[in-house]
């Protein structure tokens, strides 16, 4: 996952009213019970708001990973063992795959993975099939896999 | 759709094709999720091209309006192995984006390295695609083949062994339709050929 045009609006939304209701009031001198209240509400926003930032943040480190993976990683093959779905993600099936992972000169194993895939995606993921999969030369149970 | 049914009874008698009830081809690639479970109607089943066969049909869907495309559906399964996901849309088509709310799952990849082939088409991937076995599929042939091809509309998708190729044109007739399965077919013949490489 990454950030788009928005989430970027979201953050700044979020984080940008959430400032003026905490500080505004107090600056134009709004009485004391109502400031309190417009405060909460714009704490609570700068909360969201960095939360989001945070998870947006994590997110890009995760694919940088990702991607240090695919430059680095040893290139082996994924086969569907099970796959399987109870629930979804803005209507795309949040897949649970069991999955038998080969890697040259490390041999087979099994490994699980999730994934949001979307529906003609999720609709071929069968036992039996084959993908493409990267693995990191240091830890086998970290890998990438190409869908 | 009168016209229809003659365009596709047409090209039946000229190529032998076998006409269908209908053909359900299920969520096989993006543009028949899109669809919705919506059948190919009319629909016929043989040979697109060269050694390839496959199903040709007209499918149509509604959203927020009616959406009409005619298709031909063949599959090469051993190209999962290599390449699970490439798209190769006309530039222009409306397609869904795949971002929603504030965090986008990057489900696919814009493949940019060919300017000439990205004035005509959107090339998208999985985000992993081995970029050498692409290279390879898009020959400087095959890109130029790409460039030129008839039908003008057309676009392919490969998605886990299914080669789709369509046009957006409601009624192409039966030369539009013979030039769609010969597209197709030569789309997939050439995927197969990278793949047997």
């Amino acid at each position: 996952m990454q950030l788009n045009r928005v989430g970027i609006g979201l953050i700044a939304f979020f984080g940008l009213a959430g400032a003026a209701f905490a500080v505004a009031p107090i600056l134009i001198g709004v009485p004391g019970e109502v400031a309190g209240i417009l405060a909460m509400v714009g704490v609570i926003w700068v909360l969201v708001a960095a939360g989001l930032a945070w998870y947006a943040r994590r997110q890009k480190r995760k694919a940088a990973h990702q991607d240090w993976i695919f430059q680095q990683g040893i290139r082996g093959t994924a086969t569907v063992l099970y796959a399987g779905s109870h629930s979804t993600v803005n209507e795309m099936p949040l897949m649970s795959l069991r999955l038998d992972l080969e890697v040259p000169g490390a041999g087979t194993r099994e490994v699980e993975r999730r994934e949001i895939m979307p529906v003609f995606a999720a609709s071929r993921m069968e036992p039996g099939l084959t993908l493409p999969a990267y693995v990191n030369p240091e830890d086998p149970d970290d890998f990438i896999l190409v869908w | 759709m009168p016209d229809l049914q003659a365009s596709y009874g047409e090209l039946a008698a000229a190529r032998g094709l076998e006409r269908l009830p209908g053909f359900d081809p299920g969520p096989l690639t993006p543009l028949l999720s899109e669809a919705n479970g919506a059948s190919l109607q009319p629909a016929l089943r043989g040979r697109l091209g060269d050694g390839v066969d496959g199903v040709v049909g007209h499918l149509a869907y509604k959203r927020n309006k009616t959406f009409r495309f005619n298709v031909a559906l063949t599959e090469v399964p051993v190209a999962t192995a290599f390449a699970p996901r490439v798209f190769c849309v006309r530039r222009g088509r409306v397609t869904r984006d795949d971002e929603f709310y504030g965090f986008g799952a990057r489900h696919s990849k814009l493949w940019t390295e060919s300017t000439v082939l990205n004035e005509r088409y959107a090339v998208t991937t999985s985000p992993y695609q081995d970029p050498i076995w692409l290279r390879r599929l898009f020959s400087p042939g095959f890109i130029d083949w790409l460039r030129t091809a008839e039908p003008a509309d057309f676009s392919f998708e490969l998605a886990y062994g299914a080669v789709l190729g369509s046009v957006e044109e409601d009624d192409p007739g039966a030369d539009g339709l013979a030039a769609l399965c010969d597209a197709t077919a030569h789309v997939a013949t050439r995927i197969r050929e990278e793949c047997e490489e």
